[in-house]
C-alpha cells in the first residue's frame, strides 16, 4: 500500500491536468452540440464539400448532429488518442525506466518491497488515471450537453467511456512492457508513438483507399469504433477483449521480464 | 562456523562484452566492517548491485546471509540497509515524506527518522529539489542508519558531505559495528576504510586484487620512502628485492620497501638526496601500491582464517 499510495501521488498532477483538459474540452464541445444540432443541414451541406473518403478517416461517415459521429469525430478520432498515449507514455514508462535513469529505482527495491509490487502498484495507478481521464472526458460532453438541453444516451456514451479507457490501458500495457525491456523513457516512447502515429495512418489509409482495407484491422482506430456504439448500441465484445488482452498481456508481461531482468541502465 | 553475512564465490557480472566483475571472491562475517575499494569503474557498484539482487550474476554466486542474493532479494532485504552514493531520492517530496515513505516499506516505526535528522542537523520539512547535494545526501545517510537491519551496505557514503558530517557519519558507523551489525562501505576514501573497517578489499579492473586485514594491509613490515634527489634517477634505480615503486616522476621517487631497508638505504646513499621521508604506510599507499600491479590476487579468507 505504501508504494501504491506513492505512485497514486506522483501520479495525481499528471491525472488532474489532463482531466482538466479533456473534460474542458468534452464541455465545450458539449454546449456546442445544440448549435450543432440547430444547424444540421448548414453543416451537412458545408461536410459535402470534402471527399467523403477524407471525412471518413477522421470519424465524420454521416451526419455530425448525430451522438455517436459527434463523439468519434471530436473526441474519439483525435484527443482521446493522444490524451490517452500522453498518459500512457508518461505513466508507463515512469516506474522502470525513467526511476532507474534517475536512480530512485533502488531506493524502493532496496527494501522488502518486490518488484512485483513496486511495478504492480504503478500499473493500478496507471489504471486508475486512464478510468479518471476516460470518465472526465465522456461526462464533461455529456454534463455539457445535458445543461445546454440534449441528454444523451447514457449506455452508449457509458460504453464509449468504458472503450476509450481500454483503449488507453492497451496503450498503457504495451508502453510499461517496453519500458521495462529497454530500460530506456525514451526509446520506449518513441516506439510506442510511433507506432499509434503508424496505425493512425494506416487507418487513414484504408478510409481514403478502399484497395487497402485489408490492412485496417491492424490498425487500433479499425477497433476503437464509436460510432455503432453509441447510435445502434452494438457492443464491440471483440474490440473490449482485443484491448483488455492487450493491457494484460502487457503488464503481465513487463512484470514478468521486471522480475527477472538486470536492472543495468 | 557461523554462516558469513556477505559471501560472493567466483562472482562475474559481464554488460555484453564489457567487463563489470570476473571472480570476486569474499566472505563478510557477522559483525564486521568491511571496506571495499577501487577507483571508479574498478567495479565496486557493479559489486554491489550484484549484492543486492539488482543484477544477475553471469557466473559465480553472491549470498547474504546464505542465501541467493537476486532470487531471494525481497526476503533478505528486510535484513539489509543501503545508502547508494547518489540516491535519486523525488524531489518533489520533502525529505520528511521520503524518509516515512522508506520507513514504511522497510515497516519502520513513524518517525523512525526524526532523531537521527535532528542529529545531522537536517531540516526534513525542505523539499528535496531545494536541497544541496550535501544534504540530499544527509537523506540518505538517515535512511540507511534509521532502522536496525543487521547488514549494511554503503556505496561512497560520504560524498558530498562536508568534514563534520563525514565525521558523524564516521561515528554512525562506530554505533552500528558496536551494536554488532555488519557493515559493508565501498569507498575510495581511503582514510574513512582506514578508521572505520576491519578488513578490506581492494578491486582493480573488475578483478579482487587483495583482501586483507586493515593491519595487514597497513603492513607491520612495509614503509613508504618518498625521496627528492637532485637529479632524476634511472628508470631501474631501485629494482631490488622487496623494493616496489610506486611512482618516480622527475626527482621524486615514492617507494615501498617490506623487511630490511639496508639494501635499499645502500643504494639511495650512491644519489645525492634533497630530501627523504620514511613513514609506515598508509591505506593510500597500500592502494597504490597494489593498484598499480605490485599485489597478487589472492583468495579471501574469513577472519581468524589462515590463507595457505
Amino acid at each position: 500500500m505504501t508504494a501504491f499510495r506513492l505512485e497514486l501521488r506522483r501520479s495525481r498532477a499528471l491525472a488532474i491536468w489532463l482531466a482538466v483538459v479533456v473534460a474542458g474540452y468534452g464541455a465545450i464541445m458539449g454546449a456546442m452540440y445544440p448549435v450543432l444540432k440547430a444547424n444540421d443541414a448548414l453543416m451537412s451541406e458545408y461536410m459535402q464539400t470534402f471527399p467523403k473518403e477524407f471525412l471518413a478517416a477522421f470519424g465524420m461517415t454521416g451526419v455530425l448532429s448525430d451522438p455517436g459521429i459527434f463523439f468519434t469525430t471530436y473526441i474519439g478520432s483525435w484527443l482521446w488518442p493522444i490524451i490517452a498515449t500522453a498518459a500512457a507514455l508518461l505513466l508507463g514508462t515512469r516506474a522502470v525506466a525513467a526511476d532507474l535513469d534517475r536512480g530512485f529505482l533502488d531506493l524502493p527495491l532496496a527494501t522488502p518491497l518486490s518488484r512485483t509490487g513496486y511495478l504492480t502498484a504503478n500499473i493500478v495507478a496507471q489504471v486508475i488515471v486512464m478510468a479518471i481521464l476516460a470518465v472526465a472526458v465522456v461526462a464533461g460532453l455529456w454534463i455539457a450537453a445535458a445543461a445546454t438541453g440534449t441528454v444523451f444516451d447514457v449506455a452508449g456514451f457509458a460504453l464509449a467511456g468504458l472503450l476509450s479507457f481500454v483503449f488507453g490501458c492497451a496503450l498503457a500495457g504495451a508502453t510499461t512492457l517496453l519500458s521495462v525491456a529497454t530500460l530506456s523513457r525514451a526509446r520506449s516512447s518513441g516506439v510506442i508513438g510511433g507506432v499509434v502515429i503508424a496505425m493512425y495512418a494506416v487507418f487513414v489509409v484504408t478510409q481514403v483507399s478502399k484497395d487497402w482495407a485489408w490492412i485496417a484491422p491492424i490498425s487500433a482506430w479499425d477497433h476503437f469504433r464509436t460510432t455503432p456504439l453509441i447510435d445502434n448500441g452494438v457492443v464491440p465484445v471483440f474490440d473490449f477483449a482485443l484491448f483488455a488482452v492487450i493491457a494484460l498481456a502487457g503488464w503481465l508481461a513487463a512484470i514478468w521480464a521486471f522480475r527477472h531482468r538486470d536492472l543495468a541502465a | 562456523m557461523t554462516t558469513p553475512v556477505i559471501e560472493t564465490t567466483g562472482l562475474t557480472k559481464w554488460y555484453g562484452r564489457q567487463r563489470g566483475v570476473d571472480d570476486v571472491a569474499f566472505s563478510v562475517a557477522e559483525g564486521e566492517a568491511f571496506g571495499f575499494l577501487g577507483p571508479n569503474g574498478a567495479g565496486k557498484t557493479t559489486t554491489i548491485r550484484l549484492l543486492l539482487g539488482f543484477l544477475r550474476p553471469t557466473a559465480g554466486d553472491a549470498h547474504l546471509f546464505g542465501r541467493d542474493a537476486f532470487r531471494e532479494a525481497a526476503q533478505l532485504h528486510k535484513r539489509v540497509s543501503y545508502l547508494g552514493s547518489d540516491p535519486g531520492f523525488l524531489g518533489e517530496l520533502t525529505g520528511a515524506e521520503q524518509l516515512e515513505y522508506l520507513g514504511r516499506l522497510r515497516k519502520l516505526r513513524r518517525r523512525a527518522w526524526a532523531p537521527l535528522a535532528e542529529r545531522l542537523e537536517l531540516d526534513p520539512s525542505v523539499r528535496i529539489k531545494r536541497l544541496s547535494r550535501g544534504n540530499r545526501q544527509k537523506i540518505g545517510v538517515v535512511a540507511a542508519f534509521m532502522g536496525e537491519e543487521p547488514l549494511l551496505v554503503l556505496d561512497e557514503p560520504t560524498s558530498g558531505l562536508d568534514p563534520l558530517m563525514q565525521r558523524e557519519f564516521l561515528s554512525l558507523v562506530a554505533e552500528v559495528r558496536s551494536a554488532g551489525r555488519t557493515v559493508f562501505l565501498s569507498s575510495h576514501n581511503l582514510v574513512e576504510v582506514e578508521r572505520v573497517c576491519d578488513r578490506v578489499a581492494i578491486i582493480r579492473d573488475g578483478r579482487i586484487v587483495d583482501v586483507s586485514s586493515v593491519a595487514e594491509l597497513m603492513g607491520a613490515h612495509w614503509r613508504s620512502v618518498n625521496l627528492v634527489l637532485d637529479t632524476p634517477p634511472a628508470p631501474d634505480a631501485f629494482d631490488l628485492p622487496n623494493v616496489e615503486v610506486v611512482a618516480m616522476t622527475g626527482r621524486e621517487v615514492h617507494l615501498m620497501v617490506r623487511g630490511d631497508v639496508n639494501a635499499l638505504l645502500a643504494r639511495i646513499s650512491s644519489h645525492r638526496v634533497v630530501d627523504v621521508a620514511i613513514t609506515t604506510p598508509d591505506v593510500e599507499d597500500m592502494f597504490l601500491r597494489l593498484y598499480r600491479g605490485g599485489g597478487e590476487s589472492r583468495p579471501a579468507a574469513m577472519p581468524g582464517e589462515v590463507l595457505a
